[in-house]
């Protein structure tokens, strides 16, 4: 009896209502009354939210409470892993004001984030070099790199290889390495010198293989192929034959030892302490820790990008803006707009912006650049960026491709590589499976 | 009973083992959570200098105070009205057997093994609809009606071994039906509904899944669901992470010692009879 | 004490008065039968309340999104049954079930083999000072919370934890390895883990109920001259037939529905090689928004549960009758 009234009760209407009767998510966009968005006067809490571990966001925040006091951020702060779990539920139930992003085009298509196109018009975003927003731009199929802008960044980061100088030294190797080949001999010097060539993070949740991965196929392939995989342009894959090759390559690396033992329960944390600790010679990483390394290990760090596998080749690397975006429901979305703004364009914040965060800021190709100390790894690290700008080697991450793409294939996928479970070709096979059943839904 | 003596030592010894087994992560857990914070200890060792700092430092990070007023809360909510509604369910059930009793202690005691995994989608989707996300009331709720099969069933068994001539005599002497259960029923069960309590309690503060499902601010969960956002936050940080976690424990830990004997028993028959 | 006497006296006299009631009697208690049925089920109203609106009502939810495809925002569209026949040939999603039932054997006959051969080891001195603090001892990892057990455990089980350090002690330092990231050891880690917290409580509800046995039993036996090891299969096991059924009950149920220790530990890595249902259906249906293949699994999870518990309720009514 009692289960026949549930199911009566339950039985009247298919979830979320039917095609055509139902409130179709309507796609949010910012609204506000003639001229600049400002934060105003009146006191003003922007609920936000934060990853963990990293104390950019904060400096930042500060920073900006101290020029405008009647605003004031009220901050949650989670590992990246739990705010990717965490992002479409958040946005719609509990919305934030601002908000690390993962992955935004799932998050788009469901009309989760505020269409930030009208502040990038009255704040003149679409005046800066147009390779900084676009993959926060997302068309109405959900495909990035084009259409309204949907998220911000707080910098662009960058990624390629940090080494220990000291132990480098110990065996030989004192200069950044110029081909494939290089590397691979100072990864084989590392190992017979008895130290631990690479510590590199995949435990858990967090396979970051990817890194190394992704570097590879850059020096193997070209970047363009892989963000149109990324971009999720028709008919591109993965499966490709250098990128084959990329992986083939990083499997000859795991099955010589050049990573740590236990790389498969390595989280993030601990690659960052253990490499510090100098127990180890390489990690694969990006320029957030520049600032970071400067502060723990002043002087003794070096940063390279992958070389190519031939030389003289062209560099590639992985470079993403930090995002943040606007919940399409925020309550006080101008202020956040005000605020993204102003990390990109006040002189105080993008001091901050490179010597805590290390990477390069947003905003105007001609913007104040605080300056930079020679023998830091940050010069390195904005020295290479530009090296990347030259070549137009920038790449998206390719854990960016869907929302559940890193969580739920690169992750477990890198994981049985490294395991023996599956070969390099298994390993592109699995993803690209994964990767059309997620676009297709 | 004659045991050898051999046999008793050995007895001993293996007691001892798994006493120490069971030990070791506490142990593990508060020198860990002693070292300097951010750093990566190797195993059990006992730090050069012990940064008792880290438990305050914990303490503020985790909001300790609001964390704790927080689970209270929840308990107020879900405790007294379960094991009122309950016990009217199996004083009703297992007294009075009314037509068409059975067959709602069966359709009880279907929920009984129910994995909450199972209903967690509808539920999520229910809060939504309610407005009651992120509230403490979208754990209160769920957790009234998922105890109800387990409460009912264990009131229901108590109230079966009353004998009806103190309701007849009861109800000689003028007492109407309410009077007769709160006046005369629920001061004889008290030993039932204590126990009781003590698992509802119990398993309340250690609620995770709906906690990690349905409330997102941490300073609106149960104390389980505040230490998985306390990992979420400062997983990086192991001494941190230690002392977060041994403070989080720290009630239930304080109330288990002074009310073990309770504690066992209640559980030992919970489970007995779940 | 005085009143209560004289109340069942006259109770007494009224049921003897009853016998010769009339027909209009008869009815009148009839009718008053009725009126107390519908107060007493009056009284189980607010019950069955919120058990039907909480429970019941989210059962059939989730058999309703199960024929859906649905991804929690947008319309929903009817999916048949394709998200059952989607478990059968996803091995993510199979998989997940087997880890589940690989858990069974460290959640359930671990902590109920062990809880045998410890309680009927210390039987014998099972009110001595040892025995009580060791009952307080191991009952610990019952009150905590589970997230607890995995934080300590993740600890403990990794690279420079404890536990290999204690391997390392013990000159086995080959063995050691991170437990939790290993493809071959990770579910049986999880697996202690489970078996750590379960082990206290099967113990002593064991225990206890071999403090139940009829000692006069023991004796006989050995006078007829039986060993202990005959001793223990022919009095002792077969006597706490209802304590192992209930053990295995509550510990299989923690291995199927388990979520908190694989969620804080692993997070179902690596590989997919620690996945389980339970966090499986969270992934699916909070985080890639496959709410119907995710209800889907709930249903099997639900009915799986039931098809392994029930049999063995039946198996301990036997033993009882």
């Amino acid at each position: 009896m009692i289960l026949g009234t549930a199911l009566a009760l339950a039985a009247c209407s298919a979830p979320g209502g039917t095609a055509g009767t139902s409130t179709a998510a309507s796609t949010g966009s910012a609204t506000f009354a003639g001229g600049s968005p400002t934060c105003g006067t009146s006191p003003v809490t922007l609920s936000t939210y934060i990853e963990t571990g990293f104390p950019l966001p904060k400096n930042l925040t500060d920073e900006f409470t101290k020029q405008y006091p009647n605003v004031t951020f009220k901050i949650r702060e989670d590992q990246f892993a739990v705010i990717t779990q965490n992002a479409p539920r958040v946005l719609v139930d509990d919305p934030p004001d601002l908000m690390r992003l993962p992955q935004v085009s799932g998050l788009v298509k469901d009309g989760l984030l505020l269409n930030l196109d009208p502040y990038a018009k009255a704040f003149g975003w679409d005046k800066w070099p147009a390779s900084q927003l676009e993959q926060m731009r997302v068309d109405a199929d959900g495909r990035r790199g084009d259409g309204p802008l949907y998220a911000m960044g707080l910098n662009f980061s960058m990624t390629g290889v940090f080494y220990n100088k000291d132990l480098a030294a110990t065996f030989g190797m004192t200069e950044a390495p110029k081909t494939l080949a290089d590397l691979d001999a100072a990864l084989k010097k590392a190992k017979d010198a008895g130290i631990t060539p690479i510590v590199q993070f995949n435990g858990g949740a967090t396979g970051g293989l990817a890194f190394p991965l992704q570097g590879l196929m850059a020096s193997y392939g070209d970047a363009s192929a892989i963000n149109s995989w990324i971009y999720q342009k028709s008919g591109a894959t993965i499966d490709t034959p250098t990128n084959l090759q990329a992986a083939q390559h990083l499997q000859q690396w795991i099955s010589s030892g050049y990573f740590a033992s236990d790389v498969n329960s390595i989280d993030y944390a601990t690659m960052m302490s253990r490499f510090i600790d100098g127990k180890s010679a390489f990690i694969f990483d990006g320029d957030w820790e520049s600032g970071n390394l400067d502060q723990k290990m002043p002087g003794k760090v070096g940063f390279f990008l992958m070389p190519p596998a031939q030389a003289g080749g062209k560099f590639g690397a992985m470079s993403a803006p930090l995002t943040y975006g606007i919940s399409a429901k925020a309550k006080h979305a101008d202020c956040a707009a005000f605020f993204l703004n102003w990390v990109a364009t006040n002189q105080q914040a993008r001091t901050i912006d490179v010597q805590v965060g290390g990477s390069h800021p947003m905003g105007p190709a001609d913007a104040f650049m605080p300056a930079v100390d020679k023998n830091t790894v940050t010069a390195q690290t904005l020295a290479a960026g530009a090296q990347i700008g030259a070549d137009n080697g920038a790449m998206d991450f390719i854990a960016n491709a869907t929302g559940a793409i890193y969580a739920k294939s690169w992750t477990p996928n890198l994981q049985k590589l490294v395991a023996g479970q599956i070969d390099a070709k298994g390993l592109l096979t699995a993803v690209q499976a994964d990767y059309k059943t997620q676009i297709g839904s | 009973m004659i045991v050898s003596r051999r046999e008793q030592w050995l007895g001993r010894v293996l007691l001892v083992i798994l006493m120490a087994v069971t030990v070791l992560p506490f142990v593990s857990l508060f020198v860990t959570a002693l070292h300097p914070s951010g750093t990566y200890p190797a195993g059990l060792s006992w730090p050069a200098t012990p940064h008792w700092s880290n438990f305050t430092e914990a303490f503020k990070a985790a909001d300790m105070g609001r964390l704790l007023w927080s689970s209270v809360l929840i308990e107020v909510g879900v405790v007294p009205v379960s094991l009122l509604i309950s016990t009217m369910a199996g004083f009703a059930l297992g007294h009075l057997r009314p037509p068409g009793g059975r067959a709602l202690f069966i359709g009880f005691l279907l929920g009984l093994t129910l994995p909450f995994e199972g209903i967690i989608i509808p539920l999520y989707y229910q809060m939504r609809d309610l407005g009651l996300l992120n509230t403490r009331w979208a754990i209160i709720l769920p957790l009234i009606g998922l105890y109800m099969p387990f409460a009912v069933f264990w009131m229901r068994a108590h109230f079966i071994t009353m004998p009806d001539d103190i309701s007849e005599a009861a109800r000689i002497d003028g007492a109407n039906l309410w009077q007769l259960f709160w006046r005369i029923h629920v001061p004889l069960s008290m030993p039932a509904l204590s126990s009781l309590a003590i698992l509802l309690f119990l398993w309340s503060w250690n609620q995770f899944l709906l906690a990690v499902v349905l409330v997102s601010d941490p300073l609106q969960r149960t104390m389980a669901g505040a230490l998985g956002a306390f990992q979420g936050q400062w997983g990086t940080d192991i001494p941190l992470l230690c002392a977060g976690s041994l403070l989080i424990l720290t009630p239930t830990l304080v109330i288990f010692l002074v009310f073990q004997r309770r504690f066992v028993s209640a559980l030992l028959q919970g489970s007995l009879k779940g | 004490m005085q009143k209560r006497s004289t109340t069942i006296r006259r109770h007494r006299e009224d049921e003897a008065a009853a016998r010769f009631t009339t027909d209009r009697r008869r009815r009148a208690l009839r009718a008053r039968r009725l009126r107390r049925g519908g107060l007493a089920l009056a009284l189980t109203a607010p019950a069955v309340l919120a058990y039907v609106v909480f429970v019941i009502r989210p059962i059939a939810m989730t058999v309703q999104y199960s024929f859906y495809k649905w991804d929690g925002i947008t319309p929903s569209t009817w999916a048949g049954l394709s998200n059952y026949v989607a478990i059968l040939h996803n091995p993510e999603l199979s998989g997940s079930i087997v880890n589940a039932f690989t858990l069974i054997l460290f959640f359930s006959f671990v902590p109920v083999a062990l809880g045998l051969f410890t309680a009927n080891a210390i039987r014998g001195f099972a009110t001595s000072r040892l025995a009580v603090v060791a009952r307080t001892v191991l009952f610990l990892p019952q009150i905590i919370p589970l997230v607890a057990a995995g934080i300590m455990w993740s600890w403990q089980l990794s690279t420079d934890g404890v536990v290999n350090q204690v391997f390392r002690l013990l000159g086995l330092g080959r063995l050691a390895r991170p437990w939790l990231g290993d493809f071959g050891t990770a579910l049986p880690a999880v697996g202690v883990i489970g078996a750590w917290v379960l082990f206290g409580l099967c113990m002593l509800l064991l225990l206890a109920g071999m403090t139940k046995i009829d000692p006069s039993l023991y004796e006989a036996a050995r006078v007829d001259g039986a060993g202990p090891v005959r001793e223990f299969f022919s009095i002792t096991l077969p006597s706490l037939r209802q304590e192992v059924v209930v053990c295995l009950t509550v510990t299989i149920i923690a291995a199927l529905a388990s979520f908190d220790i694989v969620y804080i530990a692993t997070q179902g890595g690596p590989g997919n090689r620690t996945l389980v249902p339970g966090l499986e259906i969270y992934y699916l249906a909070f985080f890639q928004r496959q709410v119907g293949s995710a209800s889907a699994l709930a249903v099997v999870l639900m009915l799986l549960v039931l098809a392994v518990v029930l049999p063995l309720q039946s198996l301990s009514r036997e033993g009882k009758s």
